[in-house]
């Protein structure tokens, strides 16, 4: 497979809106906030998105109508795309693809659609929020502010969204279906998205206290959107973050096999955990790599923050990651999730 | 020089359509030009309009709870295994990509607006659980033991043709052996009462590229296929139904649901595919077209075959069959592609059902009246959806 590099990185997360990498004295002070959104029975917490006007970010932006994971999309994928120094006046827009990751879609309008029913009678839904109830929309708006005539798709896997996106856009540059590919993952917590987490008793106890966060059973759950311009390595002299080299997710199977195989050849990778809310540094999958690695292999565990994104939270672990400038070389991006699978990317590292 | 490395292959097929299980059931019913559109009322108090269901399912093994979406979806997989001759090893390693637009809206109920949290608690958890499209193509890989790269994709009503052309990539890129992919939808409140608020609907069994046309009507099911490499399919000597000689895909970048009027989106996305699969404008037999019935729809879809084919030596000949069973969402691309090989392999061009006055066109052969029979070695269908987005098959009978 020929390395397809990623030259821009734009993100809406926790953070706040960014270009580019993430500060990195600022990632590790990053703490779950107090949720005020909507009536809670008693503290809540999660990793949540600061409200911000997308037009301040993204001169021209009309996000009005739109729901935030629309809005972000818009905002991620402008940031990328500048921070990729692209000027899309010169580009042949119908060569652009959109990659869009998502686990929930766009389920704030769903809910709101809902709630029509809910008030009206299924006869009296409300017909603006409906076609914005489609979980490509976000990729739609994205295509529509930039006039993107390329592929335009909407992913979603269970717990490996994001690496499957990043797969699938990898493969329309090496087929020749587009020359470049803007990867976009996300979703944004609701009220009854939390409150299915907290049913299904999957959250860590750091979202019902305001205590330190320590390791721990379940995970906090967040939002956010990152974007990433992928290209070919020979189509510009343009700044890489990472190349990727390769990869592989699947519902189960062999895990060790496939990353002895992706590995082969690289050099002591590093080994660092995606974020799909699965435990990472600890599963088979990873024990598994530090032995093809060797024992020295440097492992960096998944982040909280990215965690809570569960299918889609691996674009941003790439990006904290990255954020932490890990030094050049091979890395193994890792993320597993018990019996359900596992998705390995291998990357080079600048 | 073929290289059978690169060239995609069907070599199953499974359907559940409102003609029943099974691609035979929907291979008679479109060849007796039966519609399964009935008039119905029973989907939500105060609806009164035309659908095509499915009806009973066979029971199956569940290690939770399937949503409609999910248990069509597996049905119409095993089905497109059932003849599976290789190794389970090869199966187990096989990927999948199954698109869906309602994936487990169906088990939720307007109740949930209430209160989440207590809906949760009256046995709603579980069937909220169902909500992601990838439960779709989780329930197919869990039933049928499938441990390869597993994908759901939803882009509204282009998500089964674009399951199918991401299933061929993966195969390129050597992700699995084999690949199935194809889309699943079942009817259900939420989104019949969308198209409803929309005006989307005809009241009426629909009439696609009638200048009188309504609207469109909703139909449920599912449509997999099982995609492999020509060289994999020679070497476990399995039956080849069709190549799938070209696919592409393109957005308008337009508007949020209107299809461009011009048509110029799906127009470049038709002569993408017809680029890669090597075709002459004058090589494709029949296109099945997206034809939903809508007015904007079908003007701009004549537009867009007018552009593509301009030049071509005689009218292409395009039919909807949409008007047999209606239009099952983020399936239909998947049923029409079944519908598309089943007409290359019967020789049997589908019209349009309720197509008398048909928009006037001087590039494009309205398919109406009786069923056309001839040899059809290369044929197309193409699929539309909200936002933008255009798919475009390019099916051959035989090798290129």
């Amino acid at each position: 497979m020929n390395a397809t590099q990623i030259t821009g990185i734009g993100s809406v997360t926790p953070f706040g809106p960014l270009a580019g990498l993430l500060p990195s004295t600022s990632i590790d002070v990053i703490a779950p906030r107090v949720i005020t959104a909507w009536p809670t029975p008693g503290l809540r917490r999660a990793f949540l998105v600061e409200p911000f006007r997308p037009a301040a970010v993204v001169p021209g932006l009309k996000t009005r109508r739109l729901d935030r994971l629309s809005a972000w999309a818009l905002v991620a994928s402008s940031l990328a795309l500048q921070d990729a120094g692209i000027d899309l006046s010169q580009m042949d827009r119908s060569r652009i693809a959109v990659v869009f990751a998502t686990c929930f879609g766009c389920v704030e309008l769903t809910e709101a659609f809902y709630q029509s029913a809910n008030a009206n009678g299924w006869a009296g839904t409300d017909p603006i929020t409906f076609p914005e109830t489609l979980s490509n929309a976000p990729a739609a708006h994205v295509a529509l502010f930039h006039q993107l005539q390329g592929p335009n798709l909407t992913i979603s896997s269970k717990n490996f969204a994001a690496e499957s996106a990043l797969l699938q856009a990898a493969s329309l540059l090496r087929h020749g279906q587009a020359d470049v590919a803007i990867v976009i993952a996300g979703d944004t917590l609701t009220q009854a998205v939390y409150e299915w987490y907290e049913a299904a008793h999957l959250l860590a106890p750091a979202c019902f206290n305001e205590e330190p966060l320590t390791p721990t059973t379940g995970f906090i759950p967040g939002e956010g959107v990152v974007s990433m311009v992928l290209e070919p390595a020979n189509r510009r002299q343009a700044r890489s973050y990472a190349a990727l080299r390769g990869g592989r997710w699947a519902s189960g199977g062999d895990a060790l096999g496939c990353v002895h195989q992706l590995l082969s050849g690289a050099a002591s990778p590093r080994i660092f955990c995606a974020g799909n809310g699965a435990p990472c540094t600890s599963s088979s999958e990873t024990c598994s790599a530090r032995k093809i690695v060797g024992p020295d292999a440097v492992i960096l565990p998944q982040q909280p923050v990215a965690a809570g994104l569960a299918d889609a939270g691996a674009l941003f672990d790439l990006l904290l990651t990255l954020s932490r400038r890990p030094g050049s070389g091979d890395a193994l991006m890792l993320g597993t999730a018990g019996v359900s699978g596992f998705a390995a990317l291998h990357l080079e590292l600048p | 020089m073929i290289d059978a490395e690169k060239t995609i292959v069907v070599t199953g097929i499974g359907v559940v359509s409102p003609y029943g299980i099974g691609w035979a059931a929907l291979r008679d019913g479109m060849l007796a030009g039966k519609s399964c559109l009935l008039p119905t009322t029973d989907l939500y108090p105060g609806f009164r309009g035309t659908l095509a269901q499915v009806g009973e399912l066979p029971e199956l093994a569940e290690s939770h709870h399937f949503s409609r979406s999910d248990k069509l979806a597996v049905v119409a997989a095993l089905d497109a295994v059932s003849g599976f001759n290789g190794s389970s090893e090869t199966l187990r390693e096989s990927g999948i990509v199954m698109a869906s637009t309602v994936a487990g809206l169906s088990e939720i109920d307007a109740e949930i607006a209430k209160g989440a949290a207590d809906w949760y608690r009256r046995g709603g958890l579980k069937r909220a659980a169902t909500y992601s499209v990838s439960c779709v193509a989780a329930a197919v890989a869990e039933t049928l033991k499938i441990q390869g790269p597993c994908s759901a994709v939803s882009v509204a009503c282009a998500s089964g043709a674009m399951s199918i052309a991401l299933g061929a990539n993966m195969l390129l890129d050597g992700a699995a052996p084999m690949v199935l992919v194809g889309g699943s939808d079942a009817l259900c409140p939420f989104t019949l009462s969308g198209f409803n608020s929309l005006q989307a609907l005809d009241a009426s069994p629909c009439r696609p590229f009638d200048q009188n046309r309504q609207g469109l009507n909703l139909g449920e099911g599912a449509a997999v296929l099982l995609l492999e490499t020509l060289a994999h399919a020679t070497e476990r000597g399995a039956p080849i139904h069709a190549v799938l000689r070209g696919w592409a895909m393109t957005n308008d970048a337009s508007h949020p649901t209107a299809p461009r009027s011009d048509g110029a989106g799906l127009a470049a996305c038709i002569h993408r595919a017809l680029e890669r699969a090597g075709c002459g404008i004058d090589e494709v037999g029949y296109v099945n077209a997206h034809g939903t019935g809508t007015p904007l729809n079908d003007i701009a879809e004549t537009h867009a075959f007018e552009r593509a084919f301009s030049g071509r030596s005689t009218p292409v000949p395009v039919s909807s069959t949409k008007s047999y069973f209606g239009h099952c969402l983020g399936a239909a691309g998947a049923l029409e592609a079944a519908i598309t090989i089943t007409a290359m392999l019967e020789g049997a061009l589908f019209p349009t059902l309720r197509l008398t006055e048909p928009i006037e066109s001087d590039g494009v052969d309205y398919l109406r009246g009786e069923l056309r029979r001839q040899p059809l070695p290369v044929a197309m269908s193409v699929s539309a959806g909200f936002g933008g987005s255009n798919a475009a098959l390019v099916f051959g009978r035989s090798r290129p």
